[in-house]
């Protein structure tokens, strides 16, 4: 009886945790001509320094993590920090090395341009 | 009798567990699913935060893509009402795969706890989200009492 053990296993013990961060997934426009595809996505707040879009083998990961400053007291409060998380499958005939970002007024514009080969090609017929 | 007894109090705990795991699973569930992201479209309305901070006010609220020009701030008193639209169009010579975000117009009005001076308010668009700083009238603002 002198053998006391905890009834409940405890995963870790004195873990200093910071408040768990909200994931949402942002809402997308889709959008593609000849040249490149677009992706906007809407991400109030999110800081261009904090937000990461990786693509690998075939797949975009897109995060964007919201940071707002904490001061005062709150009355009420609809939204706070999270993170924007969203996935996309891409075509593998994206020019990885030419995708661009931009984020202007909480929307980000990501402009994937296609490769040479994924391009329509105007064939010319000539005449015998 | 009591052995009976302990029977049912064994299942009734295994029920409780059971519970508490279901429990738990809607609460994961819910907070994937609960925040809908963007604008608040269905209610027309955006998500603003009300901020006390002791001889001011502070308002935020999300709005993505939407420029200064399009947004209206009307304060009278007590009543602030933020409106605005939030205009989209298909970029020239696109052809749209996926479009879940929309133009809307949007309108919120609130009833704030306290008077505010309308002249010192300050608005600032960053990011796409609006922060208003409105600063209590002097009637309203937290005084100081000495003690003699």
């Amino acid at each position: 009886m002198s053998e006391t053990k905890d009834i409940v296993r405890t995963e870790e013990k004195h873990v200093e945790k910071t408040r768990e961060l909200r994931s949402a997934v942002p809402v997308v426009d889709i959008y593609e001509n000849d040249d490149e595809f677009l992706l906007c996505v809407d991400m109030p707040g999110v800081l261009k320094e904090d937000i990461s879009v990786n693509i690998d083998n075939g797949t975009l990961f897109l995060s964007g993590v919201r940071h707002l400053e904490r001061k005062g007291v709150y009355n009420w409060e609809e939204f706070s920090d999270l993170e924007y998380v969203r996935r996309f499958s891409v075509p593998q005939a994206i020019d990885t090395d030419k995708v661009r970002a931009e984020l202007k007024d909480g929307v980000l514009n990501l402009h994937l341009p296609k490769s040479e080969a994924a391009r329509p090609k105007m064939i010319k017929i000539k005449a015998a | 009798m009591f052995t009976r007894m302990n029977d049912f109090d064994r299942m009734f705990e295994a029920m409780g567990l059971l519970r508490n795991r279901m429990d738990r699973i809607f609460n994961e569930f819910d907070r994937s699913f609960a925040y809908t992201p963007g604008l608040n479209l269905d209610a027309g309305t955006p998500r603003t935060n009300l901020i006390d901070n002791a001889d001011s006010f502070e308002v935020r609220a999300e709005v993505p893509g939407v420029s200064k020009d399009d947004l209206e701030i009307k304060i009278q008193g007590n009543y602030l009402e933020i409106s605005g639209k939030r205009v989209l169009s298909t970029p020239e010579g696109y052809k749209v795969h996926r479009n879940e975000r929309g133009s809307s117009t949007f309108s919120r009005s609130f009833t704030l706890p306290a008077d505010v001076d309308a002249d010192k308010v300050e608005a600032n668009l960053k990011d796409g989200i609006l922060y208003l700083i409105l600063p209590k009238s002097e009637a309203a603002k937290p005084k100081q009492i000495a003690i003699n």
